[in-house]
């Protein structure tokens, strides 16, 4: 037996095994990676710069999906909320799924430990869980009155009374709309809000949705897109680089710009908050796995070829 | 020891339950499995309960006496019928209501996902990203067009549609191991950062 009937013949355990470590060891040993942003991430990230220190607009995060998918959902999360706290933007989130209600919560709270101004009701406000059967009557009665569509937020406090809510009325205020999932929640947001209202729609969502969600990016129905891990990671150096030193987004600064996620940071030093890298360390990890895939491809290629000639021969 | 270590405590162990599977099937991995589900059942009743039965049920009708919402209520328990043998027709009109509802999207979907996709796929070829869009769309479209035999020239016009659709799958299956990858990190960065805490 030749090492490529070896291959073909390998217990799968030891490919697990093998992947396991190509993730194990790079986020033990973390190196600085290079996080390219692309114009999806970077055309959500503008939109939301251009509402910053504006009390006349504000965004809604939708959190649709549950702790499964946390790993690729989650850091986007924290890096558009951070964005927002950093900026002085108007934070509105809402989740239509039970096993969302705690995320939204756990997102805010380590979003904002670094920013002990932020105030509930001022700065953000939680409208919590509503069930999934008022999507459609919240969604469309938000392009009306968001104070008589929502009701009450996640504190029961009446939604109208809140200090966030002056000069905030429907989706001509709360223009952008930015749903976090791992289905196709985004295509409600597109067809009622976009198409009826002409609110701007963004998707964060899961690597597995991103190719679905393209034709809209291209057709200019989504204003943008931060696709899984990766799109967490570019969102995650866009505020590092502009928003958490008071800047404003230029193409050639983000292009040339290196952000250490070991080394120097200009505003943290040497002690990056974890949360504040996690996608970018995970991108370390995600880039030698996919590396040890194409080598694995490649491997059990030739494999199959030479075997396929040497039973012709036989 | 904090809730916090206590709670990850819980959260890693229950991972390792549902990744030894990888090894092979066992019972750790089986009472994970159920604990999940009947954790999420848990967790989802009384949520449903407290945020939608007592505000938009029990609180108008005995509260406010809006009676009227017992029709949608009763119209509600209807879909429970389905799990019976002789009633389950009952189940049907709750449904039909549904699709009703359903039916109101579609002139909006047609314009988002069709009229606009279509004027966005028109646009003039005056780059090279515009000219494959319009190339992929149209050889896409005749390859779905199955009146005519995929013989000669124009089945080499339909092959040429079978590579685009065959990059886009690529690109699809390429993004969906970059998720589960995703996960993967997500599970071992709780591991290794939150519960060990050996990720600095």
């Amino acid at each position: 037996m030749n090492f490529f009937d070896r291959m073909q013949a390998l217990d799968r355990r030891y490919i697990y095994l093998v992947v396991a470590l190509a993730i194990i060891i790079p986020l033990l040993i973390p190196f600085n990676s290079r996080t390219d942003t692309t114009e999806p991430t970077e055309n959500v990230y503008k939109m939301i710069d251009s509402f910053g220190n504006n009390p006349d607009k504000a965004i809604l995060l939708c959190v649709s999906h549950d702790a499964s998918t946390m790993a690729e959902l989650f850091p986007m999360e924290v890096s558009i909320l951070r964005h927002c706290f950093e900026r002085n933007v108007k934070v509105l989130t809402i989740c239509f799924s039970p096993p969302s209600a705690p995320l939204v919560d756990y997102a805010i709270n380590t979003a904002k430990e670094d920013f002990p101004h932020i105030k509930s009701g001022e700065h953000y406000c939680n409208f919590g869980y509503k069930p999934y059967g008022l999507f459609l009557p919240i969604l469309l009665g938000m392009g009306e009155d968001i104070a008589e569509a929502v009701e009450t937020d996640a504190e029961g406090r009446k939604i109208a009374n809140l200090k966030i809510m002056e000069n905030i009325k429907n989706y001509d205020d709360m223009n952008l709309v930015i749903d976090f999932s791992a289905a196709a929640t985004v295509f409600s947001w597109i067809t009622y809000a976009r198409v009826k209202f002409g609110a701007n729609v963004a998707a964060g969502v899961t690597a597995v949705m991103a190719a679905d969600n393209y034709p809209y990016l291209q057709s200019g129905q989504l204003i943008g897109m931060l696709a899984g891990l990766k799109g967490a990671a570019e969102y995650e150096k866009l505020v590092d680089v502009f928003a958490s030193q008071q800047k404003d987004f230029s193409k050639e600064i983000i292009r040339g710009e290196r952000v250490p996620i070991t080394g120097d940071h200009k505003t943290y030093g040497t002690n990056i908050p974890m949360k504040f890298k996690k996608a970018r360390i995970g991108m370390n990890a995600q880039s030698v796995a996919h590396i040890m895939m194409i080598v694995f491809i490649v491997l059990g290629n030739i494999g199959y070829f030479v075997t396929r000639k040497k039973k012709k021969l036989d | 020891m904090s809730f916090e270590a206590i709670s990850n405590l819980v959260a890693a162990f229950l991972t390792l339950c549902i990744f030894s599977f990888l090894y092979k099937d066992n019972p750790f991995y089986k009472f994970a499995e159920h604990l999940l589900v009947g954790v999420s059942m848990g967790y989802a009743i009384p949520l449903l309960y407290e945020n939608a039965f007592i505000p938009f049920v029990y609180r108008p009708v005995f509260f406010e006496n809006k009676f009227f919402l017992i029709i949608p209520a009763v119209m509600g328990i209807l879909y429970i019928f389905r799990f019976t043998k002789n009633l389950s027709w009952l189940s049907r009109y709750p449904i039909v209501f549904t699709m009703g509802i359903v039916g109101m999207s579609v002139p909006m979907s047609m314009h988002s996902s069709v009229l606009v996709q279509m004027r966005n796929a028109m646009i003039p070829l005056d780059n090279i990203n515009s000219i494959l869009i319009f190339v992929g769309t149209m050889t896409i479209l005749m390859y779905f067009f199955f009146s005519k035999q995929h013989k000669g020239v124009y089945g080499k016009v339909t092959n040429i549609g079978i590579w685009f659709m065959m990059i886009g799958f690529g690109a699809s299956f390429g993004y969906t191991v970059m998720a589960r990858i995703s996960l993967l990190i997500g599970r071992i960065q709780f591991l290794l950062g939150d519960w060990l805490g050996l990720i600095k």
